[in-house]
């Protein structure tokens, strides 16, 4: 590899770079400087996948026994033998149409993301025939020389050749999340270990480098990871085997009863022939065919409505999949916190003041009237190099952008927040000399002229490690007043440094000077190396501590969770006091709860010795869990409600999301760098960071948290929720008219009665009227507040359970069933066909050469009048059917709240869905009446209250239903009838 | 999630043995008996209630008919033709005139048909003046039926030829019009049959023109018009043939009366009907 490298960094010339068709050239040769994305599934698969999947195997085999009966009517030349042609086609069709409409749902969904992946695109600055230049980053070839900067992203992986004060941040590669320095130097065999080489999609954080490009696209070292990621296995969607399963029960009743009645039908001598046709009929009543397109449309609805809040799914299914969560496995940094530090505290005059940390700070209220906050405040303002970018005087001081490193930021907007133009108090203060914050010194020094006119003291300030800075002083300052630091004082300050530094917070120390005029004068060389003025007996003024503080909109989201029984888990590379000060201040681990270290401590006895039963909370060390075993691990994650992961690996999420996955747990996790990306596909569902997320991470992720923060993780777990309940809703109400469009069948075959309703009313039926209002319900509003439940058990709590099936099939649906074939009856009975005359008639009926068969009058019939007297048949079934599932529409709404309660006009698309489900009932009977393929006539105005008493029992039953529900929880009514 | 383990087979039947019968809660198919009887129970009463319902429904509905007319008659406007003997099959009529098997079933269902059309019969039913529709009082609760007599029928009576020309060679065939409730026909109603080949067969009507007397109409339902006798033509089929086997289609239609549609697009059957003879020697 390295030979390769020297090879190729003759080819380039350092100063003037490729020629532009030399690099043509190796672009040919090498391919883009792009990542290939995942290896997708080819297109065409994907659209058979849709084809075959589902209930399409039943329909396609359908219309095959269709085409049969067809081929062999029509050797036998029987005059009907086309209609059994047209439905063949008429099912075929509706496999490929639903087929083409998921199909094209997935890709719209999947487009949205590749939308979002492209929306920044990349430029490198790069040196070709002898010139600087802007290119696209994808243009990059190996051998190219290029140009980076402090804020710029690596556009490839490069062997730096120059570099001056340069730092990358490597979080997204290795999870170290210290800035890393970077120089010429060759330092280490390992690529991963060198100074000298920066990698493709990490960021530089400060300073300038150029360097020649050694690797591109796929051959980077993050696109070695990235392919490895791939191979982690998917996991199916709780929401895709929920649906596997609804399928499993719908088809295994269809084939069922479809075989139970072709063996009735063949005993009862019909011919096979004609029960192969019954079977067709049954299979097609049975499978809710718009039933699987109306999920969709309800999983894309929710996905969108989860974007509105920043939550952007890429797989429709995960929508549900945040629901059914009950394990969050969750960042720190960026997600649970604002991603900057903060002042949180100060230390002075022998006090603590607490310091707001919110993200729309405007005023510091703490006491500002002491003489010390005077000089403090002085110190924390000169001796800060941190500066506002220019031109952003409008921008809120907290979203200022700011040069210099993250606690400088915080010092100069604290500063900036109290005093006000911190800039224009540096420039009256004028600065002398300066030492800049190393290592090896830990402190940071500045000399500044002072702003008094009168005053020609030169004053020195001071700040740095707490200890150390004390360390140079002897007095402290006390309300203004300089006093000596006695031994007393000086425990004050250890007490005041420990507790600060218990709270997981960075503390710094302040001491300044006021150097005498008369040693040093106005002209006085101040000479930083030499350093030739006092580094001792300063005078100290105070701490201040800062941390990355916690969003303000978390702790109510984690409580949210917490009442949602969703157990959140944070696991984080940062140090354990840190982490654990978060996870407390955000509620993670809550107020009462304590470690086996805490209860040691409290109780004074070895951590041993603790029952580790008594600590609900833990704290893990990413070195412990390291050594520990799976069983470990196991007992750790069911013994304690409230964990932490500190100073974990990205490598450790992985563990950590399995460990929970064998707990049974819907696990949800965030992560936003390379390394978290096989995390992120093992688990249930991947949450990457919008905003600090890697591609990888967006890659492997199923959802994407457009701003990275937590409680946006808990709208969408409500979302998840409430379209768990609204798709059971609209799965009992497609259940339901199956069995009144199934009864007529076996009825039809049992009593021999001419055919209520016909294949193709049905199919008018299942993706005509009942569409609208079924995708209506997924608009429902959650009938109790949804987040003050336990998450869904994966293998209990189903989507379709015995209950809703039941209470469709065996109670609704049959209801339904026998108010149409009111309707049926009345229509038959009143042009003159009363019912015992119907029983048995089926064969004379379908003859098509006896044409003067008598009804109940005495009346004769010609075979054609009776084909269309069945029509009106039909259309009357039809109604019936349309009315009552308005009212298991109206029903459906809830589960168990009366329907008052839950409001009739809140849902308005409910009532879109009623109106268009009666419109196109119209439509079809009056306006397509004519159409003899449709099998419709007008119908009598009358016929369409027929059924009515019937929908009004539906309604009054089912609220019969859920008030018992509501009186009598637990009860063997609630058992049976709660879905 | 982890992975799907496949279960033994020993394992599936044990817990389906399990689900079947599980003796420790005594549970069988899941449910405990109680359990059984509360849902047997419940869905007892749930159903009888419903069937309670339906029946009752029904019978409400049925109340609202009259037993004597039914109260719509407008999918049946115009009334369908139809001939007897039918065939079993199409109307496809295969006889060998010298095979008395061959049309035994065709004459047989002739002479079941013509049976009611016996004088003995008909002794209640009346003379009506012909040519004129027999409107009878609403408020008559029986109504009287007018006589069509057998001889009407000339050589296709059966009263003479008691095979109904089968043996011969000259087929008749019956054709009558569908029975409709208050039908009333205008104009003078006539049966016209015309064969597809011309000059094939010739075609004598019985009665004469095939003539269908308004006197006949209108109809008032099996209930009230229990002895009513709908008016025959029968059409006498001799085959001009010097081949053996010769396949004639014959249509029938009725003609001369403008309320009476013989040309449905879709109804084959309404007004008209064709049939095809196909006679050996």
């Amino acid at each position: 590899m390295k030979k390769e490298r020297k090879a190729k960094f003759q080819v380039s010339n350092m100063k003037s770079g490729l020629t532009s068709a030399r690099a043509a050239e190796i672009l040919a040769r090498d391919g883009p400087n792009a990542l290939t994305p995942p290896k997708s599934t080819p297109e065409i698969i994907k659209f058979l996948k849709q084809m075959v999947g589902g209930f399409s195997i039943l329909l396609w085999v359908g219309a095959l026994l269709c085409w049969i009966a067809f081929g062999i009517q029509v050797a036998q030349g029987v005059a009907s033998a086309f209609d059994n042609l047209y439905l063949g086609v008429v099912l075929a069709l509706v496999v490929i149409l639903t087929g083409i409409f998921a199909y094209y749902q997935e890709a719209k969904s999947t487009n949205i993301m590749a939308s979002f992946s492209k929306m920044i695109p990349q430029q490198a600055l790069v040196i070709r025939d002898g010139e600087k230049r802007e290119v696209s980053a994808e243009q990059l070839v190996v051998g190219d020389m290029v140009e980076i900067k402090g804020g710029d992203r690596i556009p490839a992986d490069i062997r730096l050749i120059f570099a001056q004060g340069c730092k990358v941040d490597n979080s997204s590669l290795t999870g170290e999340s210290e800035p890393q320095s970077r120089s010429c130097d060759f330092t280490h065999e390992n690529p991963l270990e060198t100074k000298n080489i920066a990698f493709y999609s990490t960021t530089c954080l400060e300073g300038t480098a150029t360097g020649m490009v050694i690797n591109t696209g796929d051959q980077t070292i993050i696109g070695r990871i990235a392919s490895l990621a791939s191979g982690v296995g998917n996991e199916k969607t709780p929401i895709a085997i929920e649906i596997e399963h609804f399928v499993h029960i719908v088809a295994g009743v269809a084939v069922s009863i479809g075989v139970l009645f072709f063996i009735i039908a063949v005993s009862m001598k019909y011919k096979v022939l004609d029960s192969i046709i019954f079977l067709i009929g049954i299979i097609v009543a049975n499978v809710p065919e718009g039933l699987l397109a109306t999920v969709t449309v309800s999983l894309s609805l929710t996905a969108k409505r989860m974007a509105k809040k920043n939550c952007l799914v890429k797989n429709l299914e995960a929508v549900e999949t945040l629901g059914s969560t009950s394990i969050i496995c969750s960042d720190k940094t960026g997600t649970l916190t604002q991603n900057r530090m903060t002042v949180a505290h100060l230390w002075f005059d022998d006090q603590i003041y607490s310091a707001d940390t919110s993200e729309e700070q405007t005023t510091q209220s703490f006491d500002q009237s002491s003489q010390s906050w005077a000089a403090l405040s002085k110190v924390v303002t000169l001796c800060n190099r941190a500066e506002f970018k220019p031109g952003q005087e409008n921008v809120p001081i907290m979203k200022r952008v700011v040069v210099g490193d993250a606690s400088e930021t915080a010092l100069l907007k604290f500063a900036e927040v109290i005093l006000g133009d911190v800039m224009g108090i540096r420039k009256r203060n004028r600065k002398l000399a300066e030492i800049p914050f190393n290592s090896t010194n830990k402190f940071q020094l500045s000399i500044h002229e002072t702003e008094d006119p009168n005053d020609k003291r030169f004053l020195m300030v001071m700040k740095g490690a707490p200890e150390r800075i004390l360390e140079r002083c002897s007095t402290i300052m006390i309300n203004g007043e300089e006093q000596p630091l006695d031994r007393e004082r000086a425990e004050a300050f250890q007490t005041a440094y420990m507790e600060l530094g218990g709270l997981g917070e960075r503390v710094l120390g302040f001491c300044h000077l006021y150097l005498p005029e008369d040693e040093f004068p106005d002209t006085y060389p101040f000479d930083t190396d030499s350093m030739n003025f006092p580094t001792s007996n300063l005078c100290f003024v105070g701490l201040l501590s800062m941390i990355d503080p916690p969003r303000s909109t978390v702790p109510d989201a984690v409580s949210k969770c917490r009442s949602a029984g969703i157990k959140v888990i944070m696991v984080t590379g940062d140090h354990p006091i840190t982490a654990k000060a978060i996870a407390k201040s955000v509620g993670i681990i809550s107020a009462n709860s304590e470690t086996v270290e805490d209860i040691a401590k409290r109780l004074n006895v070895p951590v041993e010795q603790v029952n580790k039963e008594d600590a609900r909370a833990a704290v893990i060390n990413g070195m412990e869990l390291k050594d520990m075993t799976t069983e470990q691990l196991d007992e750790i994650l069911i013994n304690h409600s409230e964990i932490v992961f500190a100073r974990t690996s990205p490598q450790q999420k992985l563990i950590i999301v399995e460990g929970c996955q064998r707990q049974d747990a819907v696990v949800a996790v965030t992560g936003d760098g390379v390394n978290d990306s096989p995390a992120l596909k093992k688990a249930d569902i991947g949450i990457a960071m919008g905003i600090a997320g890697s591609d990888a991470a967006k890659n492997a992720a199923d959802m994407i948290l457009l701003d990275d923060n937590f409680a946006s993780i808990v709208t969408g777990v409500e979302e998840g929720r409430l379209i768990f309940d609204n798709l059971k809703k609209t799965i009992a109400y497609t259940l339901t008219k199956n069995i009144a469009e199934l009864c007529p069948f076996l009825i039809y075959i049992i009593a021999s009665v001419p055919l209520p309703i016909g294949t193709i009313t049905i199919l008018f039926i299942d993706l005509g009227t009942d569409i609208i209002p079924s995708v209506a319900l997924a608009y429902e509003k959650a009938e109790s507040d949804i987040m003050n439940r336990r998450p869904r058990h994966k293998k209990k709590d189903r989507l379709v359970n015995e209950q809703l099936a039941v209470y469709s099939y065996l109670q609704i649906g049959i209801i339904q069933s026998i108010g149409a074939f009111l309707a049926y009856f009345t229509v038959y009975a009143e042009q003159g066909w009363l019912p015992n005359t119907l029983l048995g008639l089926r064969v004379n009926w379908e003859d098509d050469y006896y044409n003067d068969i008598e009804d109940s009058y005495g009346q004769e019939w010609t075979r054609y009048q009776r084909t269309y007297l069945q029509w009106t048949g039909y259309t009357a079934f039809f109604v019936s059917i349309t009315i009552q599932q308005v009212a298991d529409l109206i029903i459906r709404k809830t589960r168990r709240n009366s329907i008052f309660q839950q409001g009739l006009l809140r849902n308005k698309v409910i009532w879109v869905g009623i109106v268009s489900q009666i419109a196109i009932a119209l439509i079809l009977s009056y306006g397509l009446g004519s159409v003899t393929a449709l099998n419709f006539t007008p119908l009598r105005v009358q016929y369409w209250f027929v059924a009515m008493p019937y929908a009004i029992l539906i309604w009054v039953y089912d609220e019969i239903r859920k008030l018992f529900i509501r009186q009598y929880p637990g009860s063997w009514w609630d058992k049976n009838m709660y879905y | 999630m982890s992975k799907e383990e496949k279960k033994p087979f020993s394992q599936t039947m044990a817990e389906w043995r399990q689900f079947v019968y599980n003796p420790r809660s005594g549970e069988f198919l899941g449910r405990t008996a109680k359990s059984w009887g509360l849902i047997l129970l419940f869905y007892l009463v749930f159903y009888g209630f419903l069937a309670a319902l339906f029946t009752f429904t029904m019978w409400v509905m049925l109340q609202t008919l009259s037993g004597d007319i039914p109260k719509y008659r407008d999918r049946i406007r115009s009334p369908g033709l139809m001939i007897s003997p039918k065939p079993v099959t199409a109307l496809e009529f295969y006889f060998n005139k010298s095979d008395s098997q061959s049309y035994a079933e065709y004459v047989s269902t002739l002479k079941q048909f013509l049976k009611s059309y016996d004088d003995s019969k008909q002794s209640k039913n009346i003379a009506c003046t012909a040519g004129k529709l027999f409107e009878q009082n609403e408020d008559r609760a029986i109504k009287q039926a007018c006589q069509f007599n057998r001889t009407k029928l000339g050589s296709c009576s059966g009263v003479e030829d008691d095979t109904f020309g089968y043996a011969k060679g000259t087929p008749c065939v019956l054709v009558k019009m569908n029975r409709i409730i208050g039908l009333k026909p205008e104009g003078e109603p006539h049966i016209e049959c015309l064969p597809k080949e011309e000059g094939k067969v010739q075609i004598t009507y019985f009665p004469d023109g095939g003539m269908i007397d308004l006197m006949y109409f209108p109809y008032y339902g099996k209930k009230l018009h229990a002895d009513y006798l709908q008016p025959l033509v029968a059409v006498q089929l001799a085959i001009i043939s010097n081949r053996t086997k010769e396949e004639v289609t014959i249509e029938c239609k009725i003609m001369g009366s403008p309320n009476l549609k013989n040309e449905d697009d879709r109804d084959k059957f309404l007004g008209r009907i064709s049939f095809k003879i196909q006679m050996s020697e």
